[in-house]
């Protein structure tokens, strides 16, 4: 975890040229113990929501009227909800709905983001001025405002239209309404950098065209700083999708979400509390293993790439609190 | 100090116009015509004229743009479409003291127990004060909102209540005794930030070569910290505060849902279920525009504090 200590005692590297340290970046990586452990159980979460339903056969909206607000036995190894549904089988299921709705997010955050990003920072002038203004737009709503609007005022016809699969991707469209305005901030910073540097400069000599530039010699530079952001991102995602759910704009019941199983969950929690807890734990280890698996790769590029981006144009009150990475609150607090 | 403040009001111009724009064309994307489900049953034309008329919905959608602006500079958002003749500054005025004075709640005692304890970590740095009150609070802002809140109604429930203990009310709002879990989940998340921050600014200012120089003068001790560092040290601590009231936006939706409080991010829940739209878009309006506001504040407060912004903004 990148605390503000750690943020200043890293040494100051090279934003760029990422690989030319003396140790390679997977070396780096694998000295950061906290992000190893945390990617081997992020690959664990992963491996329960996809392989786990196979090779855990239980229905995970079948009714076991004996099994009510049962505690973990045999025949549920985490017990069952009260409408005497299998947890763990619950659990899979609604991991694997976080992680989708996490990974279309990301999808949309880095093609619109990143892209305009990219764009925005490349182009400069007007292109910039268009861009820029329509993210501080979007940043203009604190926290998921925005997000909980387009759900509420979309939800019911998308699910009507489309059914689990279009209420599915309206609850990523609109996380990442919320979340590729950073990144293309960021990417836009770097991009700023990137093309005042020499090595463009000497490119464009040789009459690289612009196409060529972006290609070859911008992207590599950029690329680390996304894949950091995004996987920083995931953990505010999946928070963020929870309180969807919890507010009854995400997964519709009776398909199950882990931000859902928390809501029901919590009102038996005089009669079962093991019910809330399993739910509550996911989503916990799910958020801090995304956010120090991020913060192991950030240093491991490059101790200040990720914060370095918005340095040069953010107005004072913004350094400080995009510069400390907040694992939870992330997204949240990166709105303003 | 003025072109400053008057550059900060430009754009919370722009801000405030991009968040009632914003609105306004989700609300006017919204499926479905809002007359119909209105109406019901009864289908006279006549009277779904004359609805429409009265909610200005047979104008050009700029020119209800404009209506929808107009009203708000009159404080007015709109007309329910699910309560028929009550405004939305009815249904949400009831919101907004709550949500406000629980908010204003929330950040106090996260200020007030982050930054002492985040002070006095600093102070006895490596100690073990130091480093269970650290690992308290980076526990504390690493929990989700809503796992904290399970948390605390099982310790209420098994620890306080079980024991015959004086307990908490898990639910409801009225009397003090509510406040108390609403509250603290509300303050963890900033307070485990803020102690964090403020330990650590504290650290960076006491380094530095003026504190060295009161040490040197003789200055009690009491009076370096107090006085030639703590002013500095909390200057961070400003620009977190609008982060922070960010953040008790989105968690007043997820707190006044779950402890049943009737504030504006409760019935903003509400209306959600009963799709009224007027109300959605009138709660984003006034949440957001209540965030700007504060930020506005707190970038004067911080210009107010810290001169050299002056002359670098």
């Amino acid at each position: 975890m990148a605390t503000p200590e750690a943020v200043q005692l890293a040494p100051a590297g090279n934003s760029v040229l990422m690989h030319r340290n003396r140790h390679g970046f997977w070396w780096r990586f694998s000295r950061n113990r906290l992000a190893v452990v945390s990617l081997a159980v992020a690959i664990l979460l992963i491996l329960l929501a996809t392989a786990g339903p196979l090779w855990y056969g239980v229905d995970a909206n079948y009714q076991d009227y004996d099994a009510i607000n049962s505690w973990p036995s045999s025949a549920h190894p985490l017990g069952a909800d009260s409408l005497g549904r299998d947890t763990l089988a619950r659990i899979m299921q609604g991991l694997r709905v976080s992680l989708t709705v996490a990974f279309y997010v990301e999808l949309i955050t880095i093609a619109v983001g990143a892209t305009l990003g990219l764009l925005a920072g490349y182009a400069g002038g007007h292109v910039d001025n268009v861009i820029s203004r329509f993210a501080d737009m979007l940043f203009a709503f604190p926290g998921l405002l925005f997000a909980i609007l387009i759900a509420a005022v979309f939800g019911q016809a998308v699910t009507e239209r489309f059914g689990g699969i279009g209420r599915l991707l309206l609850v990523a469209g609109s996380l990442a309404l919320v979340s590729w305005p950073l990144m293309a901030r960021y990417v836009r910073g770097q991009t700023l950098t990137l093309k005042e540097r020499d090595f463009v400069g000497a490119a464009r000599s040789i009459g690289a065209s612009n196409g060529r530039i972006m290609r070859s010699h911008i992207m590599p530079g950029v690329i680390g700083l996304i894949v950091i952001s995004a996987t920083l991102d995931v953990a505010a995602v999946v928070v963020n999708e929870a309180v969807l759910s919890l507010l009854g704009l995400g997964i519709q019941p009776p398909d199950p979400s882990v931000g859902q199983m928390i809501r029901q969950s919590i009102d038996y929690l005089e009669t079962n509390w093991t019910q809330v807890l399993f739910p509550s734990l996911v989503l916990t280890l799910l958020v801090l293993v995304f956010s120090f698996v991020g913060d192991g790769l950030r240093d491991a590029v490059d101790p200040q790439s990720a914060t370095h981006a918005e340095r040069s144009n953010a107005p004072p009150r913004r350094r400080l609190s995009r510069s400390i990475s907040y694992p939870v609150a992330l997204s949240v607090v990166h709105m303003l | 100090m003025a072109p400053l403040i008057s550059r900060r009001l430009l754009s919370l111009i722009f801000v405030i116009f991009s968040i009632t724009f914003l609105t306004f064309i989700v609300g006017s994307l919204a499926p479905g015509d809002p007359i119909l489900v209105m109406m019901g049953p009864r289908r006279d034309p006549a009277i779904y004229e004359n609805l429409r008329h009265q909610y200005g919905l047979d104008l050009p959608w700029w020119q209800q743009y404009f209506n929808y602006v107009g009203g708000l500079l009159h404080g007015d958002l709109g007309m329910s479409y699910r309560y028929q003749g009550r405004s939305v500054n009815e249904i949400l005025g009831g919101g907004v003291g709550v949500s406000i004075s629980l908010g204003f709640a929330a950040l106090a005692v996260s200020l007030l127990i982050g930054i002492p304890l985040g002070i006095l970590a600093a102070l006895r740095q490596n100690s073990w004060f130091d480093r269970t009150s650290m690992i308290t609070m980076l526990a504390l802002f690493s929990i989700p909102t809503f796992v904290m809140i399970p948390i605390l109604r099982a310790f209420n429930y098994y620890v306080l209540y079980k024991n015959g203990l004086p307990s908490l009310p898990p639910a409801g709002w009225g009397t003090p005794a509510h406040w108390v879990l609403p509250v603290i989940v509300l303050a963890a998340v900033s307070m485990g930030y803020m102690a964090r921050l403020t330990r650590s600014s504290m650290l960076e200012t006491l380094r530095q070569d003026y504190i060295r120089t009161a040490n040197a003068k003789g200055l009690p001790q009491r009076r370096v910290v107090g006085v030639h560092a703590l002013r500095n040290a909390l200057l961070p601590i400003v620009t977190v505060i609008g982060p922070a009231m960010a953040f008790l936006v989105t968690g007043s939706f997820v707190v006044e849902s779950l402890f049943a409080i009737p504030g504006v991010g409760f019935i903003g829940v509400q209306a959600i279920s009963q799709r009224d739209y007027p109300v959605i878009q009138g709660t984003t309006v006034v949440l957001a525009v209540a965030v700007v506001v504060m930020n506005l504040v707190t970038d004067i407060l911080y210009t107010v504090l810290d001169p050299r912004i002056k002359s670098e903004g």
